[in-house]
């Protein structure tokens, strides 16, 4: 089984032969489990966080670069979708997307509210001062990962954009750049930056269309 | 080019949260009118709800899960000793806000506020319910070498129960554990009770919507699908005032 250190830039290439473990969750177990966090069952929100927190901290981290940050973001995010999960009423919004959701939108709240100070750490980082207390973060066992299996569909819809559409995606999304500073990281205008995105996005849709389960 | 193509050119990028924070104000002020981009925008937030997990998965460092589960369940909130104060500061961020960080700021602050009032009234109702209670009942279980039991406290003035349900193991492959309200006219389905031997599994219950009145409560074990509006599994538990 390949074990690898986990990157904040979305997968870039999953085993073949990996498959989700036992431990998933299907919509029928979903929809369980958004019943028991509703009737206040503390031990669902315990399992909730076990299944979702590996890829909300990846989430995270991508767009923070910042593992303690992330840690924050995503205690906020389960403590927030724990007070707010009555409200989860539409069938159609699944339980973990929308954690999903709340941890993006928050942690790119945080990304843009200290933006000077990140600015501040890249300089410090492109000087080599932090090299030396850089840890590696522990590794995941990707293929008994819950949720693998969406893992692959969607490094497989992302692989399969042109190369610069998948690189506006990246930093849009998965990075939490606005579309002046993609533009100007890869120095194209900005027109052409929504277009990619938008492009992209179309694309996107159709292929990730028949995920519909968090294990396939 | 009409006003609106704009609106509809930067929908990916308002969900991609690419916008700059002007443009991303410009867009949450349109939503508010435009019925036809509130739609679209939920549509494609659906059809990329997945897309977060294209990134590589992070373990989380040991202990974390339960660490953040402890921190969510038992931190102590501000607002029980100091609502009028809290609601006030948070009136006043709200108004600065209207100047200086827009209607999104506003809308997200305002729902931290209701999360965490909903949040306190929660726990408030909670214990309501059992410092309140007048009956207790309690039943034990046994399943599979397993021994446990089932308690409900019963609070006569809001007419709900506080359900303790402990020493399940997880239910068999394809079955769930599923709480039965005993009603004079028959069995009620109630909620499915996690099977977890270490944790017990809490649960705040109303009565549930028949004219029938309540006589007790029932625990079984029923298929996952399939399921039917009366016990058909083996029976766990049961009683009854």
């Amino acid at each position: 089984m390949p074990r690898r250190p986990p990157s904040p830039e979305p997968h870039a290439g999953p085993p073949s032969e990996g498959r989700a473990g036992g431990s998933g969750l299907t919509l029928h177990g979903e929809a369980s489990l958004r019943r028991r966090l509703i009737a206040r069952d503390e031990q669902a929100l315990v399992e909730l966080i076990e299944l979702a927190s590996p890829w909300m901290l990846g989430l995270v981290q991508s767009i923070l670069s910042d593992s303690d940050e992330a840690e924050e973001v995503v205690l906020e995010a389960f403590s927030a979708a724990w007070n707010a999960v009555g409200s989860l009423g539409d069938e159609h919004e699944t339980l973990l997307p929308w954690l999903f959701r709340i941890a993006r939108n928050r942690a790119i709240d945080r990304l843009r509210r200290r933006k000077r100070w990140r600015l501040k750490l890249a300089r410090a980082e492109a000087m080599g001062a932090l090299e030396a207390t850089r840890v590696a973060p522990p590794e995941v066992n990707e293929a008994a990962q819950p949720g693998w299996h969406v893992h692959q569909s969607v490094h497989a819809a992302l692989a399969g954009l042109p190369p610069e559409q998948g690189e506006t995606v990246r930093l849009a999304y998965f990075h939490g750049l606005t579309h002046s500073e993609i533009a100007a990281r890869l120095n194209i205008p900005m027109g052409t930056v929504k277009t990619r995105l938008r492009l992209a996005f179309d694309k996107l849709r159709v292929a990730l269309a028949p995920i519909k389960d968090w294990v396939l | 080019m009409k006003a609106h193509d704009w609106y509809v050119e930067n929908r990916s990028a308002f969900v991609a949260r690419s916008l700059e924070r002007s443009e991303e104000r410009t867009f949450i002020d349109h939503l508010v009118r435009c019925e036809e981009c509130t739609r679209e925008v939920a549509r494609l937030e659906r059809d990329l709800a997945w897309l977060p997990m294209g990134v590589t998965p992070v373990a989380p460092a040991p202990g974390l899960p339960r660490r953040m589960a402890g921190k969510i369940l038992d931190r102590p909130s501000p607002w029980r000793y100091a609502i009028p104060y809290g609601l006030a500061a948070a009136l006043a961020l709200l108004a600065v806000g209207i100047g200086v960080r827009g209607r999104a700021e506003r809308a997200r602050l305002e729902a931290q506020l209701a999360a965490r009032d909903q949040r306190l009234g929660a726990l408030q109702d909670t214990l309501s319910i059992v410092q309140r209670a007048q009956q207790i009942l309690q039943a034990k279980i046994s399943v599979n070498g397993h021994n446990g039991g089932l308690v409900i406290l019963q609070e006569p003035v809001s007419h709900r129960w506080y359900v303790v349900v402990h020493g399940l193991p997880p239910a068999p492959s394809g079955n769930v554990y599923q709480f039965w309200f005993i009603t004079t006219t028959g069995m009620v389905r109630s909620v499915e009770v996690r099977g977890d031997p270490e944790h017990p599994a809490i649960m705040t219950l109303g009565m549930p919507p028949v004219a029938a009145p309540v006589m007790g409560a029932a625990l079984t074990v029923e298929p996952a699908v399939n399921r039917s509006t009366e016990p058909r599994g083996p029976m766990l538990a049961h009683v009854t005032f």
